[in-house]
């Protein structure tokens, strides 16, 4: 991470669903964990003018708001993709040739790991470990399984998965 | 009390003393790093590691482990320093060893403490970090590849600060301290986490590569800004003052500062400053000896004074030391003939002068700046009180957190103060301050809260019958608040055991400062609530000697010598030689246009001061005079506390201190002439009540409280609802945070981050007139119009809008006459 200013937010945010969120957790004690949760549900990441709404209506300081988002993977910043890809790199992966999945999928996205395509379909990620070794290479978009990867295979996914609906 | 043994001496500690307290209190020094006095414990170095031997087994962190009874501690032994020693040697790992470029070596706790303990190998390996340096402000660098992770910024910044800039961010290897989205820091600039950092992690900016520590002297003064007279320690190098060294044994504030007292001190050596007298010589200001200039002046006055005294005025500011107030007020009352004289335009103490005099018997605050901690409940009246005077602020803070203080606010605007746990602020219709203190005290009656004391007072009777008409269900609605939030305030009020009310003053707040302060004393009279510790009334005067130009008596005995008038007199050719001290009436006194045209009317004008003002530009003769920096005096500040100004510069170029030049003006008109500022305090000390038995040494470090003895009474205050004008905007003026006069605007650090006027509106207002933040306006009242650019907040409420008036481009006294509310049409 740099110093940069965050990302320009190019659309704009609809806080209705935010602020029904604080609404409903506004006197629990504790509450901005199931807040930032619930947001992040509602637009499918925390986009920054949340944060800033959280911080004001909840008055926490937008900081500390932040290092809660950093600390726990379960959060993101950015907006994510309908659909999440995911090849795992662990050992018995690694050994099967995960890198080489991994860079096709580089390569016909055109985005790197933890990243997102513009037009917001794809988030592709690298991950430890997935329990299922006896399939790898193995690779997941959303909840569905794909073992004994191939590169033929990722051009299959992604045709398969660019053909489906954005909702 | 518990009793322990550490190193072998038998040392007593309080119950909730820690162990590193309890030694500390002995003379024996363990090491710290991420401990701080003022903080909560953090116990995240291990620095302080010492053995007890009731835990034998491990070693035991001394700032988190309270003392015990009987309990042995050692400090050192092999194990305790081969502890202390990895710590070192596991931060060394990553911090970088650049010290010879870093601007807190000499200052560092690591790089002394990694000489102390002689880590001169290390046994590990790794690789640095690799984080962006932060450059993006102009005051504070953020280098996080020196952090040490001890926390303390971020603890300050909540605890004291309440500001929350900091935060750990990421997990694992990727975490640091930083900030919201990891961004450049955008914040308060107080710097106070820039002096609680150990190491050069945050360092000032102002200050960078200009010298190193151990080469610069130190002088302990106080802060020439606002009244609440935080100490300062100057660091100088070459008769510059470089900065303001943190030593967080100073003052009540435990050298905490705000911005102006932490980054605007380059006013002292700006190249700006004056450095020889002027006289105006065919129409323009040329530089003259002092002899000519001093003459000049001195045959102006013998003159004036020869032909009716009474066309002689003066107008001073209240940031000299009271020696030199005192001369002044001599130089026009005894040795001219005048009561012509006045500061801040007359109305920024009548708080004092007239509200406190009348109703207390003394121009002075009934209360302390040590009330404010020891308080059950307190009332702030305007949520500026931050603004103008943030590290009372930073009292507040502390008081209501630590403290579970409960606050209350009464103003026509949120502010910072509005966040804090169990803040409630009751938004107010703006003007109407009298209207709801009266309610409030109404309610009081009603609800028989009046304390027993109250009826014996005079004025009682005739006090309460005024009331007759503020009942809240009458005024609620001109107050814009609702009757049961009235009752239910008054009614917190009256049953907290303690109850303190705030009130700042200043130029910024130009209107009924004489009532709002007999309101609020009214009101702790009536609960009983003066003269007990941690109640009462603390009035805070705006400038760092408001309080001594008060004490000192520079001020009009009657209206017909105030500043209003005296610029009248001016105007009216009745005043023919006016001596200007500090003041820029210019910019800082409402109502520009007129102001201007009575300062052109004046026949002789004199100015003095460090700058060629605004006003001074006008001068026939201007003298230049020195700063804080290169005076030895005395300040008085916010509860009466009188402390010594030292010297720690030689004068810039040929300026003279106000002491000086008004001595010898005195001497060349035929008085008794004085040498040094002692010699002036010491008749200070015979003459000025309350200041009896003073002297230099008596004041000692920590200065001391002007005694005070009450004579109490009921002052009626009447106000009626302020009349709205339809369609327009009620404007409220008053201080930016970074700000304090006009004198600011020759720091770095003010004008850096607030380097212009701007207009404040709520967001309603900005969606109805179509306008954002940064646009620029145009602000019309019925006097004049300027142009500001826009800042859109959710404090403001709708129909109000808030300018401050440190700025002399589009300064705001073009639109102002001094009254509570201006109303302004705004358009794009
Ligand atoms: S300068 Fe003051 S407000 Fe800013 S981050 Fe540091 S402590 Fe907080
Ligand atoms: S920046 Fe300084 S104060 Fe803050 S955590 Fe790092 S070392 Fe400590
Ligand atoms: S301006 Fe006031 S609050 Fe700030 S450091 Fe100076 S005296 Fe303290
Ligand atoms: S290593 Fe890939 S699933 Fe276990
Ligand atoms: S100073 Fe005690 S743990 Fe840091």
């Amino acid at each position: 991470m740099s110093n940069a200013p965050a990302e320009e937010q190019t659309t704009e945010i609809d806080l209705t669903a935010a602020n029904q969120v604080i609404d409903k957790y506004l006197t629990l004690p504790g509450n901005l964990m199931p807040v930032l949760q619930g947001i992040q549900d509602e637009y499918g990441y925390v986009p920054k003018p949340t944060i800033d709404l959280v911080a004001e209506r909840l008055n926490v300081y937008p900081s500390q708001i932040y290092g809660v988002l950093t600390f726990y993977a379960q959060f993101h910043l950015k907006p994510r993709g309908r659909f999440i890809i995911r090849v795992c790199v662990g050992t018995a992966c690694h050994v099967q040739g995960a890198e080489r999945i991994v860079d096709t999928f580089f390569d016909k996205l055109h985005i790197g790991h933890a990243e997102t395509t513009p037009d917001l379909r794809f988030t592709f990620e690298k991950v430890a470990c997935l329990g299922a070794c006896g399939m790898a290479p193995l690779a997941m978009v959303n909840d569905d399984t794909f073992g004994k990867m191939t590169v033929q295979k990722v051009e299959e996914i992604i045709a398969d998965f660019s053909q489906r609906p954005m909702k | 009390m518990v009793n322990l043994t550490i190193d072998d001496k038998k040392v007593t500690a309080p119950k909730n003393a820690t162990i590193f307290d309890a030694a500390k209190s002995a003379g024996i020094k363990i090491p710290i790093l991420c401990h701080d006095k003022k903080l909560h414990p953090f116990g995240g170095c291990r620095m302080c590691l010492v053995e007890v031997e009731q835990m034998k087994g491990r070693l035991i962190p001394a700032c988190t482990t309270p003392v015990t009874e009987g309990m042995t501690v050692t400090t050192t032994t092999p194990e305790i320093i081969k502890a202390r020693k990895m710590v070192l040697e596991l931060l060394l790992l990553k911090h970088p060893i650049d010290c010879p470029v870093c601007d807190a070596a000499g200052d560092c706790d690591l790089q002394n403490l990694t000489y102390e303990y002689k880590v001169n190998i290390n046994k590990f390996t790794d690789e640095k970090f690799h984080h962006q340096i932060d450059y993006e402000n102009p005051l504070i660098e953020r280098d996080m590849n020196r952090c040490i992770h001890c926390g303390k910024c971020a603890r300050i910044c909540d605890e004291i600060v309440s500001f929350g800039a900091y935060t750990f961010i990421n997990r694992g290897i990727e975490a640091k301290m930083g900030t919201e989205y990891d961004g450049p820091l955008n914040c308060e600039f107080c710097g106070s986490c820039v002096s609680v950092c150990p190491v050069g992690a945050l360092v000032s900016r102002p200050f960078k590569f200009k010298a190193r520590w151990w080469s610069m002297t130190k002088t302990k003064t106080v802060c020439s800004y606002c009244g609440t007279g935080c100490q300062l320690t100057l660091g100088v190098k070459d008769n510059k003052v470089l900065t303001t060294i943190y030593d967080e044994n100073q003052g009540f504030h435990n050298g905490q500062l705000c911005t102006r007292g932490r980054f605007a001190y380059q006013f002292i050596n700006s190249d700006k400053r004056l450095t020889t007298p002027l006289i105006r010589k065919n129409g323009s200001l040329v530089e003259a000896s002092w002899d000519e200039a001093l003459s000049v002046v001195a045959e102006h006055l013998r003159e004036a004074k020869a032909a009716d005294p009474d066309s002689v005025a003066g107008l001073v500011t209240p940031r000299l030391t009271n020696e030199e107030l005192f001369l002044f007020g001599k130089l026009f009352r005894e040795t001219i003939g005048t009561e012509n004289i006045d500061h801040s335009a007359g109305y920024a103490h009548n708080a004092l002068t007239s509200g406190a005099m009348e109703s207390l018997g003394y121009a002075a605050s009934p209360s302390t700046i040590a009330d404010i901690q020891k308080a059950d409940l307190l009332l702030v009246v305007k949520t500026d009180a931050y603004e103008t005077h943030p590290v009372l602020g930073f009292e507040i803070n502390l008081g209501v957190k630590r403290k579970d203080i409960d606050l209350r606010i009464v103003s026509d605007k949120r502010g910072k103060l509005s966040k804090l746990p169990k803040a409630k602020t009751y938004v107010h219709k703006p003007g109407n301050e009298i209207v709801l203190l009266n309610a409030l005290a109404k309610s009081i009656i009603d609800a028989n809260l009046v304390d027993a004391s109250a009826s014996n007072l005079p004025g009682f009777d005739g006090y309460k019958q005024s009331l007759e008409q503020y009942a809240p269900g009458k005024v609620a609605e001109a107050c814009g608040m609702g009757a049961d939030e009235i009752t239910s305030l008054a009614t917190d009020y009256a049953k907290a055991g303690k109850a303190l009310i705030l009130l700042p003053l200043g130029l910024g707040y130009v209107a009924h400062g004489k009532e709002l302060a007999q309101a609020v004393i009214n009101l702790a009279l009536l609960t009983g609530k003066i003269g007990k510790e941690g109640c009462g009334v603390l009035i805070m005067g705006e400038k760092n000697n408001s309080q001594g130009a008060v004490d000192m008596g520079v001020y009009p005995k009657a209206k017909r010598n105030d500043a209003a008038t005296i610029l009248d007199s001016c105007a009216a050719g009745k005043v023919k030689v006016l001596y200007v001290a500090g003041e820029n009436p210019v910019v800082s006194y409402p109502n520009r246009t007129k102001v201007t045209a009575a300062i052109d009317k004046a026949e002789f004008l004199v100015v003095q001061d460090l700058f060629l003002t605004e006003t001074a530009e006008k001068a026939h003769v201007v003298l230049p005079a020195c700063s804080f920096a290169e005076k030895d005096g005395t300040f008085t500040s916010v509860g009466r506390v009188v402390q010594r100004v030292n010297k720690a510069i030689k004068p810039i170029g040929l300026s003279r201190t106000d002491l000086e030049i008004l001595s010898s003006l005195i001497g060349t008109l035929g008085g008794a002439t004085y040498t040094s500022a002692s010699e002036v305090f010491a008749e200070i000390a015979s003459k000025v009540s309350g200041y009896q038995g003073f002297s230099y040494e008596v004041l000692g470090e920590n200065g001391q409280i002007v005694p005070v003895t009450t004579k109490a009474k009921f002052v009626q205050v009447e106000a009626a609802p302020l009349k709205e004008e339809a369609g327009k905007f009620a404007m409220v003026t008053g201080s930016a945070l970074y700000h304090c006069g006009t004198l600011s605007r020759y720091g770095e650090g003010p004008m850096h981050v607030c380097p212009e006027g701007y207009v404040e509106l709520s967001r309603q207002d900005a969606a109805l007139l179509k306008i954002s933040e940064n646009d620029v306006v145009n602000i019309k009242s019925s006097l004049g119009e300027i142009k500001l650019k826009v800042k859109v907040d959710v404090r403001m409420p709708q129909g109000v809008v808030f300018a401050p008036y440190h700025f002399a481009d589009s300064s705001v006294n073009t639109l102002t006459d001094g009254s509570k509310v201006n109303w302004v049409t705004i358009s794009k």
